[in-house]
Formats: structure tokens, C-alpha cells, sequence
């Protein structure tokens, strides 16, 4: 399967799906930190803050601190890798949960990913942090989005399947399920109905509820669902 | 012993065929189900071999299914969500990943190795094992299995690693030029192989998984 760019395919899918891309002279992939799995030996790899490219002073500082956040409060990496190659090779990327891996094209547009959805991209595409609100914070769940923006083709990553919902009106939907959405929609995250006794009843987490027009990606598992299932279960 | 992979490739389980008094040897608690003539003998195959078994993260005990009278069947299935590939020692012999031996016949010798000194310090991949003798060996991976037939050099992360044939050189190095680089890459070490030869890799890293499980889960009391 090869569109456009650098030539890429995704294998071994749905289940375990990884992703494979060849690299020719002047070719960036940006990858998710720790996402790789083998490399042509002549496969460079660098490893930068997750900053855009002649970011500034300022940028990086305000990267940095982001990162430090990000990396205290909810765990995630805040480092990218960029892989180069001038003699033409291979690399080959996985994500950590078991799940299918989707590519998407960006001309001039933008997409937010939650905590963990990013697995790589190519092209003119910028990555920054969203604040996405204080109830994430209260839960633990995503603190941040991660906004994708500009040209280039996008490689994200689901907890299983993932499935593309159209959005024209309101829909509202776990937190635990989404995986990326555009930037067009608007969003609120709010409790499930019942206030805090219903976030512990209904067994649903925080939801999010998205109106306007635009697509929201959603995962067919949820991380939260599977810790939380284990949980009972530890010694 | 006659040996088919059944439900492939996510959650795979070996369905074990043995002749009259043929025995295999698997990895504690990949047993699924088998056949009333089949008896299980719980051994370590000597204390210092359990023992090290133990460092590598594999169990103490293996048991021993041994049809009795009459053909027997046995399936076995390895823990994490995955393919399993069969072996065939003899002809040629391999390195595994620790975590990955499933089951084996008795005629194949299993052995633990130390892989390498700077292992150590990663908590990843310090034990390697390395078949001899003669048989079948099913091995296990978390996630699809990909095939890499090596010809030249190939970079392996660790935590990918499945299995490799002994014809390859291979080398354990950090993944980046730098420890702090490499510790930032989030990629820690790799395994540089080189030569002629065949090696299998898993499309999920384990330690990775479990590591970011793990973050979600309150600490253990101790």
C-alpha cells in the first residue's frame, strides 16, 4: 500500500497493527517516543522536545514546562523521535496498547488527539498541547489534547478499532473512547447525568460532548475500563 | 508430535498432538485443556536450572505432559494476547527473548543465558535462552509476529524480540549515541544483529504495556 509521500503500510492489523515506513534522502518521520520497534542500521535517529521546529527561546521554554507537567501529572512522554535516512531504509513503529493504526492526510487543517492517540507523522504538520479543562484533571484521564496542524499526513493510534462518527448536531460520548476529533467541533466535558453519584453509579467516566460539525474518532476499548477492571483484582 | 496453531494471529493457542509415551514441556500454566491419558509431572529439571529460570522471569517449574497408552492431546497458550510461532530445532538452533518460550519437546534443551552486561541496567532482555538438541519448540509473542530474513544488519528494539536464529551476531547497545538520549528516546536498548539468518519480532513491547498499566494502578502495599 503505498499514497503519496514516503511510502508506507500498515500490517499485521487490526489487532497489532504496526506501522512501516521507508525513508528516502531529505524524508522526516516524527514518532512518538519509545514507539519504535526496528530500524535499518543506517536509520538516523534524533530525539527533540515535542516543540515545533524554530520554536524559539520561548517556544522551547514553554514546551519544556508543558512537558514537565505533562510528565508529573499524567505520566506521558513529552519527547518526539525524528528518524532520517540519506541511503534510503526502514523503519518500523508500534503503539502500546493492542489496537489498529490509522492514516490520515492534513491540507491545511487540524486535528486534536488525546493522550496517547499520536503515534507519527510526516510532512508540515505542528504539534502543540491543548489544555483540555480542569475535570481531566480531576480524573486523571487526558489533561491535554494534542493538536495536529498544517500539511502532511497524520498515523494516530485506538485502543481497538477505531471507528469514524460524522457529527452534525450533538453527540456525547465517553471520555475513555475518544480518540481525536476535529478542531471545528466544540467540546465540553462534564460529569454523566446525576452529578458526582452518577459518575460512580453509571460506570461511565467523564463524558464529552461534542456539537457543531466535523468528525469525532472513537476507540471500540477504553484504557480507564480495563484499569479499572483489574483493580479489584490486585493483590 | 504434531503441532497447529489455532485462533491466529491475536490470540493464538497450540493444539499439541503426542504419539503413545511422548511427552512436551511447557511453560507453567500454558496448559488449556488436554486429554484424560495425558499426566502432568511438575519438575524443575534440576534446582540450579530452576533457579535460573527464576532470574530470567520465567517460572521455577515447567511441566511435563506425557500421553499415556494411547495418543494424547494437549493445548497450550501463552499469557499475553498474541501469535506463537513453532521452532524447529535441530536442523538449526536459536536465541530466545526469556519471556517467550511457550512449550518445547523434551529431546530440546532449553538453557538460560545472561545476555550481556549493559542488559543489566535496563531491566529488559538480561536473560537470554539458547536451544539445543533436537525437536520442536513453540514460542510465544504479545501481538502479531513479523519475520525478518536477515541479510546485512538489522536493529531490533529488545522489547520487541521474539526469537533468533544462532547464525546471527548479535550485539545489545543503547538506542541512541547518549545513556541520557537514550533514556529521553524513550526507546532504551536495542539489539544490533548481524550476518545471515532469520528472526522473529513481536508488534507489542510487554514491558512497555505493563508499564503504562502499571501507572494507572495505586502502588503495591508492601
Amino acid at each position: 500500500m503505498v499514497r503519496g509521500g514516503m511510502n508506507h503500510e500498515i500490517a499485521l492489523g487490526p489487532s497489532f497493527a504496526v506501522l512501516k515506513v521507508g525513508l528516502q534522502r531529505g524524508d522526516v518521520l516524527t514518532a512518538e517516543a519509545g514507539s519504535m520497534v526496528s530500524r535499518f542500521p543506517r536509520v538516523k535517529m534524533r530525539t527533540r522536545l515535542n516543540a515545533p521546529p524554530g520554536a524559539g527561546f520561548f517556544g522551547l521554554l514553554g514546551a519544556f514546562l508543558t512537558a514537565l507537567v505533562r510528565r508529573a501529572v499524567a505520566g506521558e512522554s513529552f519527547m518526539v523521535n525524528d528518524f532520517t535516512c540519506d541511503e534510503g531504509g526502514e523503519v518500523t513503529l508500534a503503539p502500546t496498547f493492542s489496537g489498529t493504526i490509522t492514516a490520515r492526510k492534513l491540507h491545511h487543517q487540524s486535528i486534536l488527539l488525546t493522550r496517547g492517540a499520536f503515534l507519527a507523522c510526516t510532512g508540515d504538520l505542528k504539534l502543540t498541547m491543548r489544555w483540555g479543562g480542569l475535570r481531566g484533571l480531576l480524573a486523571r484521564e487526558g489533561l491535554f489534547f494534542m493538536e495536529v496542524s498544517g500539511t502532511g499526513e497524520l498515523f494516530y493510534t485506538s485502543y481497538g478499532g477505531a471507528l469514524e462518527v460524522p457529527v452534525n448536531g450533538t453527540l456525547t460520548v465517553d471520555h475513555g473512547h475518544v480518540v481525536a476529533f476535529d478542531t471545528g467541533l466544540d467540546y465540553r466535558i462534564r460529569l454523566p447525568g446525576g452529578g458526582l453519584m452518577g459518575l460512580f453509579a453509571s460506570g461511565v467516566g467523564l463524558v464529552v460532548e461534542f456539537s457543531g460539525r466535523g468528525t469525532v474518532v472513537l476507540q471500540s476499548r477504553n484504557v480507564s475500563t480495563l484499569t479499572g477492571w483489574l483493580l479489584p483484582r490486585l493483590p | 508430535m504434531q503441532i497447529d496453531l489455532q485462533h491466529r494471529p491475536s490470540q493464538a493457542m497450540a493444539h499439541v498432538v503426542l504419539g503413545p509415551g511422548e511427552s512436551v514441556m511447557a511453560e507453567s500454566g500454558a496448559m488449556v485443556g488436554m486429554t484424560p491419558n495425558v499426566q502432568i509431572q511438575t519438575g524443575s529439571g534440576g534446582l540450579m536450572k530452576g533457579l535460573k529460570r527464576l532470574f530470567g522471569g520465567e517460572s521455577f517449574f515447567r511441566n511435563t505432559f506425557t500421553a499415556e497408552g494411547a495418543p494424547g492431546e494437549v493445548y497450550l497458550a501463552a499469557t499475553l494476547p498474541g501469535d506463537l510461532v513453532v521452532l524447529d530445532v535441530g536442523p538449526r538452533s536459536y536465541y530466545l527473548q526469556s519471556h517467550a518460550f511457550v512449550a518445547s519437546s523434551t529431546t530440546v534443551d532449553v538453557d538460560t543465558k545472561v545476555g550481556g552486561f549493559k542488559t543489566f541496567f535496563a531491566g529488559e532482555g538480561v536473560f537470554v535462552l539458547r536451544t539445543r538438541g533436537q525437536g520442536k519448540l513453540i514460542a510465544g509473542a504479545f501481538g502479531a509476529i513479523e519475520q525478518v530474513d536477515v541479510r546485512g544488519e538489522y536493529v531490533v528494539d529488545t522489547g520487541h524480540l521474539v526469537a533468533w536464529e544462532d547464525s546471527l551476531q548479535f550485539k545489545i547497545t543503547k538506542a541512541a549515541d547518549g545513556w541520557i538520549a537514550s533514556w529521553l528516546s524513550g526507546e532504551g536498548l536495542v539489539c544490533h544483529f548481524s550476518g545471515h539468518g532469520t528472526l522473529w519480532m513481536q508488534t507489542r513491547n510487554p514491558g512497555e504495556y505493563g508499564e503504562e498499566i502499571g501507572r494507572r494502578l495505586p502502588p503495591r502495599e508492601s
